[in-house]
């Protein structure tokens, strides 16, 4: 083993926003394979059956929400300087999915399926019934003052069950522009409990009287490690 | 808020209408002279695995002052949502509506998309008639594929088809209609200015004529300037033509989620059933040197994972061997694979696909397509038994654990003995799985029995199809006969291809039909989930017509056929003489040996087969 030797991992902060985000979990690895064959960059490949490109990602985003700073890892077969892998690669993503940062990883560390462990949401849609700053402000202080909050989840087998949601919501705020109501919420997200934002909303609604008219646009603006907020995913 | 992105989270699959893929050409709307949308009468992962699409977006895209866009048949759940919003139908590049183009153009790739056509003019605002259509500004409806070989179904809703191979063609159409709305020419004057362009038929210009008991008698021109028969066009030098080396990526898997890369057009075989076969003969291959330079392009431009050599039988590509070798020996390093879509039943296709997949995951198919070499010879299916055998002993040899045998049903002159014949096949190619040791959970031997339908212009285009009950009947003889372990039994719904058999011999007439089936609410047909054929015989009724007259009657050498006015090239005495030899069980070679068969399509056509040279298919 020479020194200098590292497994060259890039992590990459993006976006994934406008036609882009109805892209699913599943085909975003293949959209990102086929970016970085564009790019040119030399992919490292899982050994087996059915190799693939070694990319992974911190957690599936739901179809359609807009992510606004994602993160995934990408393995090179080759240790390239940063800037050289980040500008080919962002001259070969298709619209809507946008490189926002790259750094290579220094070492060993914890995957970013481990790291994740919450995420901010931000929805946006219009009042179905006419409603007050005030009004929104008291609804959402009344739905954080449940002791439980209980939503019907579907198992693999599609039995149905309960699943308390209120452990899992860290923080929830709204505001109101015009007639546009905006609701922010900071939710468990990763291996050891998830929190679907869509989830929160539907219990919000149905329990505040606050009515969203159609249907909701919804952002997830950032992923979070257990401690250390402001560094979002970046390793120490 | 876009009104679209409220939408799309409450469908399935909403990538299909999100656009944004790469390679997608957005033109700018304001400053193009001609907006051409095209349109495919399917579901989006269907539409974009379709090479022509990519051959015709390229080439109209290629042009200044041109733009085209995409759209795709929505699923139900997004038609009903549209409906529900009042959302009309629009192309993915510009999120524009239908109407606003001055040009949609379907590609017509089987029948039981017709329907669809019908709904997308319906979702986008567009009346359905052409008649309909001749004031308002209504963007011009036209249709191209395999199916615009027989126009007449769709002649009441379609204003021009393009008949033969688009790319040949569509630079010259544009030159006419971008001329003429310029001058803002009223509609027939355009129509008529199009009409006269070698391989367009536009249907307003052509009277159908019907003899008292209202059965088809003739087509007739109506006006001066347009000719009794429409020749079909197509490309005379492959290496020369268009090719798209920037196709678009689709960021949902789609059906052919790969590069298609087409190595020769046409196909030389001359199966008896097979539309194809006529319709894009004589066969053109391509040089070596331009498939590897579109290679190295397709690669680099899409970032795909594997390069599939496509055309009717990539086995029969002369210099198939040297071609594999030289992007194997290019691209294996870099993980990219290469893949054969449709294998002959002989040993050299085997050892084709050994040289391919290195990695024997997928099961090999072959199409023997009748049970006995009886019948194999009345179709003209040059595929031995032994060929066979040794085909499937090679390929459990070679490792692979699963064998696809494709059988038509409901052929000519078949016997329940044929059908014993598949029977006897699928057990000895199980026997030689087990023969060769492969473990009796993994080994499987499927077979899949589609049922013939007579086509246009091939030599069983007088044949009637089996009737209905008579098609269910050797659907069920032959799944008593193949229920065994190891085996799989596969079959379509028989009425769906009675529908087909219809459709694929129809004539104007059944406008009428098509249009009450989609007032039904006929949609997706060629979908197991959607078809409805009792729908389809109601509609049949209302228009006061008998698809049994179409499908599984026996139509006279003599007799006027709907689409005798449309030209393949391939002379009818030569197809009447195909039929005659299969009914004597004589086969006819292949044209790539000295003795041409006397088709007709090189001199009506003015063009040449086009052999690329290098060695010979062994098997000839």
């Amino acid at each position: 083993m020479r020194g200098v030797s590292r497994i060259p991992v890039y992590r990459m902060m993006y976006a994934k926003v406008g036609p882009a985000r109805y892209i699913s979990h599943l085909d975003l690895l293949r959209t990102f394979g086929r970016a970085a064959r564009r790019a040119g960059l030399p992919l490292a490949f899982t050994q087996g059956y059915n190799p693939h490109p070694k990319i992974t990602f911190a957690a599936p985003l739901g179809v359609g929400i807009s992510g606004e700073a994602e993160f995934a890892d990408l393995e090179l077969a080759e240790d390239l300087p940063v800037p050289d892998v980040a500008g080919a690669l962002a001259g070969a993503l298709p619209e809507g999915l946008r490189l926002l940062e790259v750094r290579q990883l220094k070492g060993p560390g914890p995957s970013l399926m481990a790291m994740v462990d919450r995420a901010a949401y931000r929805a946006e849609a219009r009042a179905g019934v006419p409603v007050t700053g005030e009004k929104l402000e008291q609804a959402i202080l009344s739905f954080l003052s449940r002791p439980e909050i209980l939503t019907e989840r579907k198992n693999k087998e599609g039995k149905k069950n309960l699943y308390d949601l209120r452990p899992g919501i860290f923080s929830m705020s709204g505001e109101l522009a015009d007639d546009i109501i905006k609701i922010e919420a900071e939710l468990k997200t990763g291996s050891t409990g998830n929190v679907r934002f869509e989830e929160v909303l539907g219990a919000f609604e149905k329990t505040s009287g606050i009515v969203l008219r159609g249907k909701c646009v919804l952002f997830r603006s950032g992923l979070y490690a257990a401690s250390e907020k402001e560094k979002m995913l970046w390793p120490g | 808020m876009d009104f679209l992105d409220q939408i799309l989270p409450l469908v399935k699959k909403p990538a299909r209408y999100a656009g944004g893929e790469w390679n997608a050409v957005r033109k700018d709307w304001g400053t193009v002279q001609y907006r051409a949308a095209f349109a495919f009468p399917d579901v989006y992962e269907v539409g974009m695995s379709h090479l022509g699409l990519q051959i015709l977006y390229d080439v109209v895209n290629r042009r200044p002052g041109v733009l085209m866009e995409r759209v795709f048949a929505p699923w139900p759940d997004m038609e009903e949502k549209m409906r529900e919003h009042s959302l009309p139908l629009f192309a993915l590049e510009s999120r524009r509506p239908l109407l606003e183009f001055d040009m949609v153009a379907f590609t017509l790739q089987y029948e039981m998309s017709f329907s669809n056509v019908l709904t997308m003019l319906d979702l986008g605002g567009i009346p359905r008639r052409s008649e309909d259509r001749g004031t308002g500004g209504y963007p011009l409806i036209i249709a191209g594929g395999p199916c615009a070989y027989n126009p007449e179904p769709l002649a009441d809703f379609i204003d021009l088809f393009v008949i033969g191979e688009g790319e040949e063609v569509i630079g010259e159409l544009l030159d006419v209609l971008v001329e003429m709305k310029g001058q803002g020419a009223p509609k027939r004057e355009l129509l008529l200015a199009a009409a006269r362009l070698p391989g367009i038929y536009a249907p307003a210009f052509y009277r159908v004529l019907y003899h008292a008991d209202g059965s088809f008698r003739g087509i007739v021109p109506t006006v001066d300037g347009v000719t009794p028969g429409i020749s079909k066009r197509a490309v005379k030098d492959l290496d020369r033509a268009p090719f798209p080396e920037k196709p678009i990526v689709p960021t949902t898997e789609v059906v052919h989620d790969r590069i298609m890369l087409e190595v020769f057009r046409g196909c030389t075989r001359g199966c008896r059933f097979c539309q194809a076969g006529i319709l894009y003969r004589p066969v053109r291959e391509k040089k070596p040197e331009t498939i590897l330079r579109q290679a190295a392009n397709l690669v680099k431009n899409t970032g795909y994972e594997e390069i599939s050599l496509t055309s009717l039988s990539t086995s029969d590509y002369t210099p198939v061997r040297e071609v594999i070798k030289s992007l194997l020996d290019k691209y294996a390093r870099q993980g990219l694979g290469v893949s054969l879509p449709s294998l002959r039943a002989d040993n050299f296709s085997v050892e084709l696909a050994k040289e391919v997949q290195r990695v024997r995951r997928s099961s090999l198919t072959f199409a023997p397509e009748a049970g006995t070499q009886r019948l194999r010879d009345v179709i003209n299916k040059g595929v031995g038994e032994t060929d066979l055998i040794e085909a499937a002993s090679a390929a459990f040899r070679e490792g692979w654990k699963a064998v696809k045998l494709y059988f038509m049903i409901g052929l000519p002159t078949e016997t329940d003995e044929d059908l014993d014949g598949i029977v006897r096949l699928a057990r000895a190619v199980l026997a030689l799985g087990r023969k060769a040791g492969v473990p009796r959970g993994r080994l499987r031997v499927t077979i899949s029995a589609s049922s013939f339908v007579p086509k246009a212009h091939t030599p069983f285009q007088w044949e009637p199809q089996a009737p209905l009950d008579e098609l269910r009947r050797k659907q069920g003889y032959l799944s008593e006969r193949l229920k065994e372990r190891g085996i799989v039994f596969n079959y379509h719904d028989a009425g769906v291809s009675f529908l087909e058999a219809a459709f694929a011999r129809g004539d104007r007439r059944l406008g009428a039909v098509l249009a009450r089936a989609v007032d039904l609410g006929c949609k997706f047909d060629g979908w197991s989930e959607y078809f409805q054929l009792d729908r389809w015989l109601e509609a049949f009724r209302l228009a006061g017509l008998n698809p049994e007259d179409y499908a599984n009657r026996r139509y006279a050498y003599d007799e006027p056929l709907p689409w005798g006015h449309i030209e393949t090239g391939v002379i009818k005495q030569y197809l009447a003489q195909e039929h005659q030899r299969a009914l004597a069980g004589l086969v006819t070679d292949d044209c790539r040996t000295t003795t041409c068969p006397g088709c007709g399509v090189c001199s009506c056509l003015e063009m040449e087969p086009k052999f690329a040279g290098g060695e010979p298919y062994p098997g000839l």
